[in-house]
């Protein structure tokens, strides 16, 4: 193993870098300049943006527990764009007085998660894969809980871990069984011991779905996530339903197709009745929420059912459209959670209601939140249409046309709750509307990010040729 | 003899698990949690990982009980007692319960298992060159993952604590 060697894990090595320079920086910075922290992280994750889009090697290290291609690095720039936007849209609200002091444990815990869901979407073994999953959920609970003189943000912290506990409990059980029969925890070891007749592997990977699920929070493992989204500070909600979500996509679409790819039977079932279930209840508990995150957390849900669509195909376009799909997630659903963040800094209103006659107070923040909106629902002029498009062509080529029928009635029904903030925005009237300010500019960067990239990800086809050319089938 | 002790170890486990989540006084769920732990140590002397054993002694039983034991006095009212659970509440956990014991049961007493001849007991040298080894097999690169979670956590358990 040579120094080169060590490349293939830059986007790994980079983050704790950075995070290790925060930490250092954060004990030579006397207390009243501790804002110079946040340029600091911010420069140096975009410096680690731009290396991971270098051109990379193939391989793995560590005798098969870390694997990099050209896929997996695909899916940690998507990651990584999406953390980018996170910064930015955070830096108002981190700079604020009461949270100034917690700034820097802020950017490490942020960093220290995303090497943990690196190290998930690239690990060769179940080892590894539990590590990364911890990594990327303990400290986030406490991110959570960050604003803990707030009840609701400790409850959500708590409500986090506990649940997080449990489902890590049921993981474990799961990967023990499957090392009982396999005796081995690589997945190159194990993909050639999978088979349907063995009934206490199939308990063992049933066990391991309901871990991965927790995380992505499919129903009936969602229980958690509308506490815990309505709880945290916008900027720590976002992460999660974003870039949480979709690392645990990633790397339950690479053990899937890669690993238990011989009872594929099994799990295209299991995700069949999971898929249904969740497009069905995330939409209609949408439908009842005033409260902005609530509803961005349900609908958060309904999404990662549609996700499953791509996924229960097992084909070569059925992961390229999942890819595609958390790459268009990420633009709108962060554009939407950008308004939401910014709204809520400046007035303190969170509620759907709040948001009677903003069109005429602050027409160019509706306009944003209309588009993210429209891609979220599929809108055609958006990306989030061709998205949608995509998982369901995957899905209908494998002659699931009851699935794609229930999901394309559930389209009609998310299509109703997402025209409802919009409708508040433009038609409704209020006595006391929110009033007209200014944004800040790096929040104005990101919307603008998100919405060049909300269009361009559409319009241009050579995103999704480039994913394409990357993934694999069955 | 060691059949006998195996279910002398696995009734103390089972018996102190139940106590230790129905006890309606929390410093004393954490003492009947310390006698599961103890008799899964037991476990493992009977199989003859005694590495194992001793790790389990030292952290679990006597290190993390400890700790629980800490923030318990130094957080909570030990003579407060939990509130009792409404029956309806029992009822559906131990359905619940008792249908994933009898789903996980039934699949595992229908497995036959390749029982491994090879006792010998495995020296420890043996573990530190598997955590320091980064080829196949070797365990270097979970250990200094594992490495970051634990500073991740601390900064966490900080950035809690921290006064205004």
């Amino acid at each position: 193993m040579s120094i080169q060697s060590f490349l293939l894990m830059r986007h790994e090595l980079m983050l704790i870098i950075i995070a290790l320079i925060v930490l250092i920086a954060e004990i030579f910075t006397p207390d009243h300049k501790k804002g110079i922290i946040t340029p600091l992280a911010i420069i140096l994750f975009s410096i680690s943006l731009i290396v991971g889009f270098l051109p990379a090697i193939e391989g793995n290290l560590f005798g098969g527990m870390y694997n990099t291609s050209s896929l997996i690095v695909l899916m940690k720039n998507i990651l990584n764009i999406g953390v980018f936007i996170i910064l930015l849209q955070s830096n108002k609200w981190i700079n604020l007085l009461d949270n100034r002091i917690k700034i820097s444990e802020f950017y490490i815990l942020l960093f220290i998660t995303l090497t943990g869901m690196f190290y998930m979407i690239s690990s060769g073994d179940f080892l590894m894969f539990y590590i990364g999953l911890e990594t990327a959920t303990i400290p986030i609970a406490a991110l959570v809980a960050f604003d803990r003189y707030n009840n609701k943000s400790a409850e959500g912290g708590i409500k986090l871990i506990l649940s997080s506990a449990l489902s890590s409990g049921i993981l474990l059980f799961g990967i023990s069984l499957i090392f009982g029969t396999t005796g081995s925890i690589y997945f190159k070891d194990v993909v050639g011991m999978v088979s349907a007749n063995d009934s206490m592997m199939i308990l063992g990977f049933i066990f391991f779905i309901s871990g991965i699920s927790f995380k992505i929070s499919l129903v009936p493992f969602h229980l958690w996530a509308a506490d815990v989204y309505e709880g945290a500070p916008v900027s720590i909600t976002s992460y999660l339903s974003v870039i949480s979500k979709g690392a645990a996509v990633f790397i339950f679409m690479i053990v899937l197709y890669s690993v238990f790819n011989s009872i594929s039977d099994i799990w295209k079932n299991l995700i069949y009745v999971i898929a249904i279930a969740t497009i069905t209840i995330g939409n209609l508990f949408a439908l009842r929420q005033d409260n902005f995150k609530r509803y961005l957390a349900f609908s958060s849900i309904a999404q990662a059912g549609f996700i499953l669509l791509g996924l229960i195909s097992g084909t070569e376009l059925g992961m390229a459209s999942v890819v595609y799909y958390v790459l268009v997630y990420v633009f709108s659903n962060l554009a939407a959670f950008g308004v939401v963040s910014i709204i809520s800094f400046q007035t303190g209103k969170e509620n759907i209601s709040d948001y009677n006659g903003l069109y005429k107070t602050n027409p160019k923040l509706s306009l944003a939140l209309t588009l993210s909106l429209f891609s979220l629902a599929g809108i055609p002029p958006v990306a989030g249409f061709f998205g949608k498009f995509f998982l369901f062509t995957a899905a209908a080529e494998k002659g699931y046309y009851i699935l794609v029928l229930i999901a394309l009635l559930n389209t009609i029904i998310s299509l109703y709750y997402y025209l409802m903030p919009i409708k508040a925005m433009f038609i409704n009237k209020s006595d006391n509307p929110i009033q007209t300010f200014k944004t800040d500019i790096t929040s104005k960067i990101a919307l603008a990010i998100c919405l060049v990239g909300m269009v361009l990800v559409g319009f241009s086809s050579t995103f999704f040729e480039t994913i394409l050319k990357y993934c694999f089938g069955i | 003899m060691n059949i006998i002790i195996f279910y002398i170890l696995a009734a103390v486990i089972l018996i102190f698990s139940v106590l230790s989540v129905t006890s309606r006084r929390i410093l004393r769920a954490a003492t009947y949690l310390l006698f599961v732990l103890i008799a899964t140590a037991g476990f493992y002397f009977l199989m003859e990982v005694n590495f194992l054993a001793s790790v389990q002694l030292m952290l679990y039983a006597g290190g993390i009980t400890v700790l629980i034991v800490f923030s318990i006095l130094l957080t909570s009212n030990i003579d407060h007692k939990f509130e009792k659970s409404e029956i309806k509440k029992n009822i559906f956990s131990v359905l619940l319960v008792a249908l994933g014991a009898g789903v996980s049961l039934s699949v595992l007493l229908n497995k036959t298992f390749n029982v491994k001849s090879n006792t010998e007991p495995v020296h420890v040298k043996k573990f530190g060159y598997a955590l320091l080894n980064y080829g196949e097999n070797g365990f270097v690169l979970p250990f200094e993952v594992i490495s970051l979670l634990l500073l991740a956590a601390m900064i966490a358990a900080i950035m809690i604590a921290k006064k205004r």
